[in-house]
């Protein structure tokens, strides 16, 4: 993935490779692999938390991507946001799935939280981009709301709920945390 | 600024980013973003955030698992007959519609380039087109399904009508009939009053001595053993002569029964016969006895 991030892929290498899509040319959904996989893997991954489902979901998500491709309108925003959104949808669509599938549909907060901490030190690659930077500049409490929305899928209000602080905070904390991360980029 | 100030302040755009607003409220925020350059960067930006701490957390999928699913997805892409076909038609359609632009009157001098996206641009409207097509079949179909549904329902229904029709018609027939019977002058009533076995027992018959016709009419008769009938004789002279069996429901007062024509008789009388009736009658089981 060298040193270009996905969010600041040249507009003109991105615009090719929509083109090139969306004239169906097969060869460049390998190209699109490539770059995205990591990203869209990593995102599910850390969504639905066990490998096998998270290749399941990466593969119905970039069939699905294939097929949709001729709906993504550019001007509504970047080719990764487009991507990154059905991924988690997917993923997310998944875990409430099989949450139904228990019973119990929300998990505790308590377990979702060590799952993940047990998940992510697996292979994420500390020379990429930011994480740790990621860490030294959210504060806990903003980093949890940007996980319980970004990686659970919670909405405003379930995060609210779960950790019974004011939907009014979280919106502050969310908006802050997303402040700092827009900050990191440049 | 300032009411965007409040507008970025709702946290909608967040919420919009991370995929929570309902379709009507997304459609309203693309509106607003399309229309305020403003909103549109704020957007972008909390995208961008978004993305840049799902790409902090990318991980490299594990060894095997790339090519599998590469392999897969391109297996999927190309091969299947039920996605390709209509990609195929799409093309064909295109196809058709794109040696036409090149012929068309003027052609700007620098067509050469332009000409993909203009053959792109009627391939994605004939797509659009035969999508819509597609779609307004598929309409047609679940409709034309649901009607011919509808008519086989209906179909059953009438023909059960018609079923219930014929018994009704039979029934009223029979009513008819007994009814130019029963007020007809030429049929003799004779009543037939229960013997000493069956004192409340009680019976008519309708007898013609012109048409020599005999019916059957029960008022009340003892429920019957199994594998017995009542059978009505005609006694001419002393002589028993066989009217036939009645029916179960005749025995049961259902309505008249046409018996065997009787060609002179001065008293009626009905026994308890084994089914199918006998020869002779069992005198001892008379039920009923009348005289003419």
């Amino acid at each position: 993935m060298s040193d270009t991030s996905l969010i600041s892929l040249p507009p003109a290498a991105e615009a090719e490779l929509v083109r090139r899509l969306q004239a169906r040319d097969e060869s460049a959904m390998t190209l699109f692999y490539e770059r995205y996989s990591a990203a869209l893997y990593g995102v599910i991954f850390r969504i639905v938390k066990a490998e096998d489902e998270s290749e399941d979901v990466l593969q119905e998500a970039l069939v699905k991507i294939w097929h949709a491709f001729a709906s993504y309108d550019p001007s509504k925003g970047r080719l990764f946001t487009w991507v990154l959104n059905i991924c988690r949808n997917l993923s997310i669509d998944k875990i409430r799935s099989r949450q139904h599938r228990v019973g119990s549909r929300t998990q505790g907060l308590d377990d979702s939280l060590t799952a993940q901490r047990q998940a992510a030190p697996t292979s994420f690659r500390p020379e990429h981009i930011g994480l740790q930077e990621i860490t030294k500049k959210l504060v806990p409490e903003q980093r949890q709301i940007i996980d319980l929305l970004y990686f659970e899928g919670f909405t405003q209000s379930e995060v609210a709920e779960e950790l019974n602080i004011p939907l009014g905070t979280v919106k502050t904390r969310a908006r802050t945390a997303i402040k700092v991360l827009s900050k990191l980029i440049r | 600024m300032e009411n965007f100030q409040d507008y970025f302040e709702s946290g909608i755009l967040e919420q919009y980013a991370l995929g929570e607003l309902s379709p009507a409220e997304q459609a309203e925020v693309e509106a607003k973003a399309a229309a305020h350059p403003e909103i549109r960067e704020e957007l972008a930006q909390v995208q961008a955030a978004l993305g840049f701490y799902a790409e902090a957390h990318a991980i490299t999928p594990p060894a095997g698992m790339s090519e599998r699913v590469l392999t897969n997805v391109l297996a999927q892409i190309a091969a299947p007959a039920a996605n390709t076909s209509l990609r195929n038609e799409v093309d064909a359609v295109a196809a058709q519609v794109a040696p036409v632009a090149p012929e068309a009157g003027v052609r700007p001098m620098y067509a050469a380039p332009a000409e993909a996206p203009a053959s792109r641009s009627w391939a994605i409207a004939a797509s659009v087109a035969l999508l819509l097509s597609l779609l307004g079949n598929a309409l047609l179909y679940t409709n034309w399904k649901s009607a011919s549904s509808e008519l086989v329902a209906l179909q059953n229904e009438n023909s059960r009508f018609a079923t219930t029709t014929t018994v009704v018609e039979k029934k009223l027939d029979d009513l008819r009939q007994e009814n130019q019977v029963l007020r007809n002058d030429e049929f003799h009533a004779v009543a037939l009053a229960g013997t000493k076995a069956a004192p409340s027992a009680h019976a008519r018959v309708l007898f013609n001595a012109a048409t020599h016709k005999v019916y059957v009419d029960v008022r009340s008769l003892p429920a019957l053993p199994a594998g017995k009938q009542y059978q009505l004789w005609a006694l001419d002279k002393g002589k028993p002569i066989d009217a036939g069996v009645l029916t179960v429901a005749t025995a049961t007062g259902e309505g008249l029964q046409h018996m065997k024509d009787i060609a002179s008789a001065q008293t009626f009388a009905m026994t308890v016969e084994p089914a199918g009736g006998s020869v002779n009658p069992t005198l001892t089981t008379m039920t009923v006895v009348g005289n003419i």
